[in-house]
């Protein structure tokens, strides 16, 4: 208990004044302005469907796997996509270990609303066998580092992860073709997802006075803050899903400048996305090319059942 | 036996420098720290330790029981290590050594921040340090430097309190001459 209370993160009162009355002429602490982002990285890991993105000083980790089961009775010909959070305790003092707080629940269900809701993931294209098999995608979120805004850097991990995922290719066999055969990643190369559209999670700070709102909120703003609201959109200009979840009351003509704000933003990030996902596609596709080493002569005079293999040591055959 | 860098001092001084997030109460040490909880005798106060620290109610300059200071939760204070055993929650002081308050007590207005340890120690080195040194040369501000870590800046308008906070922030792994390029060139920035 002693423990507990000496580790809890604590604001000092000099801190929550200076915060508030720093905004009011336009000022946050860490020098940005009110609307600006922080820098955020995108980091791709060894296997396909893993992504790591900075947002400032907050981490986020976003895992994406696919497995073969048995779909929906009201939804024979769609696959499932389901997300699962992780808040670990190394990212913030008050994360414990175990169930997920309302917090954590909260998270995934913002993230689950922007790419269920507006149809962003495909997911009859996911169907193999209608009635029988369709692939179930998962996306775990694991929470590395709390630095404030965890919906909007979850949320682009969770992105960045389903744009490099391939899943298994599959094809039916056997005798009336109702066989499912997964073919490894070595025989046949995996497929991506098929992904529609990019929503994009942008939240807004709602401070006590009236007038100041902020985008993209540090952890210290977020402990000050009055309000927050998630507005999910994609570059199309639809508006996939809104989030505002108690907090101080807003009134319509804030709401609407917000959204505007968060259309500019969703495509500034939309563009990163693409970009950092592109160069991950043209070095995996590099890695993909063996290259020829240097001709070795060899013996070929037909020796028995080995003179292939000599063949195959001495890299002559290339494989994309 | 902490990690750290060599150090040395002529004739024949060696010590190893670390520097961390979290602190170990020593005696001695100027600290600031924030005010968790009231008891009937102590203050309860967050140093950035392992324990909470004891501040006596009366370890303050003309301290009686008829006048109590009055702490809300979350109130900054500047104070002195007075006893530190490892084990024990360590006790502070508002006092110097002599019984005068000497500038310890709440700090008022402001913003304050965390840093790790070696960070603070450089602040407080002599001469003065390099960034401190050259916004004191454009800049009025005042500044006050935990030993456990945490900083306190004050000035007169939020945005010299926003510049010099976080060029301390990212001072620490700078050399004298590129902190003074840094400094110049916020300075350039905002004026």
């Amino acid at each position: 208990m002693e423990q507990r209370l000496a580790n809890t993160w604590r604001m000092t009162v000099n801190e929550k004044k200076f915060i508030e009355s720093a905004l009011l002429s336009g000022l946050r602490v860490d020098g940005r302005n009110v609307y600006d982002y922080r820098k955020l990285s995108i980091n791709f890991g060894k296997e396909d469907g893993s992504a790591e993105v900075h947002l400032g000083q907050t981490r986020v980790m976003g895992f994406v796997t696919s497995q073969l089961v048995q779909p929906y009775r009201d939804r024979p010909n769609e696959g499932s996509l389901s997300i699962f959070t992780e808040f670990s305790p190394m990212a913030d003092p008050s994360f414990e270990p175990g169930r997920p707080g309302e917090f954590a629940v909260e998270l995934g269900r913002v993230i689950d609303r922007g790419l269920r809701e507006s149809r962003a993931v495909d997911t009859e294209s996911l169907c193999i066998l209608a009635g029988k098999l369709v692939w179930a995608i998962r996306i775990d979120i694991h929470i590395l580092d709390n630095g404030g805004n965890l919906v909007d850097a979850a949320n682009v991990a969770a992105l960045a992860a389903l744009l490099t995922f391939r899943r298994p290719e599959c094809s039916l066999g056997g005798e009336n073709g109702q066989e499912v055969i997964v073919h490894p990643p070595e025989a046949r190369e995996p497929l991506p997802l098929i992904i529609h559209h990019l929503p994009i999670a942008v939240t807004f700070a709602f401070f006590s006075d009236e007038s100041t709102l902020v985008v993209d909120p540090t952890h210290q703003e977020e402990a000050v803050m009055a309000g927050r609201m998630t507005a999910t959109l994609n570059t199309n200009g639809d508006i996939c899903a809104i989030q505002k979840a108690g907090g101080e009351g807003v009134p319509q003509s804030v709401i609407m400048h917000c959204l505007r704000i968060a259309a500019t933003k969703a495509a500034d990030i939309t563009v990163k996305i693409r970009d950092t996902v592109e160069a991950y596609n043209t070095e995996r596709a590099l890695r993909k090319i063996k290259r020829h080493s240097a001709p070795v002569a060899l013996d070929v005079s037909g020796t028995g059942p080995n003179d292939w293999s000599c063949l195959w040591q001495s890299n002559i055959w290339t494989s994309y | 036996m902490k990690a750290g860098k060599l150090r040395f001092s002529k004739p024949n001084k060696y010590w190893v420098e670390s520097s961390q997030k979290r602190y170990v109460p020593r005696v001695d040490d100027t600290v600031l720290g924030i005010v968790v909880d009231t008891k009937a005798d102590n203050f309860l106060v967050d140093i950035k330790g392992p324990a909470l620290a004891f501040l006596p109610v009366l370890a303050f300059e003309g301290g009686t029981r008829r006048n109590r200071p009055k702490f809300e939760q979350g109130t900054l204070l500047y104070a002195r290590v007075a006893k530190a055993n490892p084990g024990t929650n360590p006790e502070l002081s508002c006092t110097d050594a002599s019984g005068k308050a000497a500038e310890f007590g709440p700090l008022k207005d402001g913003y304050s921040f965390e840093c790790s340890t070696g960070l603070s120690r450089m602040l407080l080195s002599s001469p003065t340090c390099p960034v401190l040194e050259e916004f004191g040369k454009k800049l009025s501000f005042e500044i006050a430097v935990g030993l456990n870590g945490r900083v306190w800046v004050n000035a007169a308008s939020p945005s010299t309190i926003i510049v010099v906070s976080n060029a301390i922030m990212k001072s620490e792994s700078l050399s004298g001459v590129q902190q003074r390029i840094m400094v110049q060139k916020l300075l350039d920035r905002i004026q």
